[in-house]
């Protein structure tokens, strides 16, 4: 597939996966895809079709935004928990 | 992709492209599954290498092969057996351990297989097409220089042709089986 400059696809799969403790082999089964595909994506060596990509967010049941970016995720923690001196909403003191 | 499902790039259900595809995906599944779990102490990357570097030996024999045959050495053709001996089994191994993706349907492969599949298929359709122009050469300009009557020249260059149809015809196979990094154990 010819493309321009190749831009990166980041996502959190890894760590979706962990919270809801499922294995490679239980997300590869729900999306059907074999488990080393799900590996590939979680490494970065893949960047998923459109298809893919909704399916994966289906099973997670979160929108696109929430598991694909172009920039690098910042940790689940530091984005419920953003600065010290702020709530856990996030919100000025 | 595993599922039977039909998306805009299927040919139409019914036709007879679609129904052999389906035929061949079939087999291929049944296959897998009668494979999947074999040799287990060959499907490290490590493994799966020293396979290709055989294979690799065994084409070399067999190009060796055709040129002593070229040079009239009669008994040359004899060498080819072990150069078989050398090339079924390996082949064979490493065709389970890659789990025969090199020439898999695109309906038994997920999108990242199917990728990677293709770029091995690739790079094996330009192997294949390079080096036939050797035996092509070969028997061209051969049979002007003899005049077409040189048996030897002829049975070379089938062997040489046979030789890089069996290079390009494993070198998807032998991409995937070099390239795959080793099981990852949180893929279990």
């Amino acid at each position: 597939m010819r493309r321009g400059e190749k831009l990166p696809i980041h996502n959190r799969i890894a760590v979706l996966r962990a919270e809801r403790r499922m294995t490679r082999a239980q997300l590869a089964t729900a999306v059907d895809v074999n488990p080393q595909t799900v590996g590939a994506l979680e490494r970065g060596d893949h960047y998923p079709s459109l298809d893919l990509a909704l399916r994966i967010c289906a099973v997670f049941d979160l929108p696109v935004e929430a598991v694909f970016s172009r920039t690098e995720f910042t940790p689940l923690s530091a984005a419920l928990y953003p600065a010290q001196g702020r709530d856990a909403g996030g919100t000025d003191r | 992709m595993t599922s039977a499902q039909t998306t805009p790039d299927s040919p139409t259900p019914g036709n007879p492209i679609a129904r052999y595809q389906a035929y061949r995906t079939r087999r291929f599944l049944a296959n897998e599954r009668k494979w999947a779990g074999r040799l287990p102490g060959w499907r490290s990357q490590h493994r799966r290498r020293a396979l290709v570097v055989n294979l690799t030996i065994a084409f070399v024999a067999m190009f060796a092969v055709s040129i002593a045959c070229a040079a009239g050495v009669w008994w040359a053709p004899l060498l080819w057996l072990p150069a078989c001996l050398v090339f079924f089994p390996a082949w064979g191994m490493l065709q389970i351990v890659v789990g025969r993706q090199g020439d898999a349907p695109s309906d038994a492969l997920d999108e990242w297989e199917i990728q990677q599949r293709n770029a091995a298929r690739s790079v094996g359709l330009s192997v294949t097409q390079s080096l036939m122009m050797i035996p092509v050469a070969y028997l061209v300009v051969g049979a002007v220089i003899t005049g077409g009557t040189d048996e030897n020249m002829a049975y070379a260059g089938g062997l040489m042709a046979l030789t890089v149809l069996l290079v390009g015809g494993c070198t998807p196979g032998m991409i995937l089986g070099w390239t795959r990094p080793d099981p990852d154990p949180l893929d279990e």
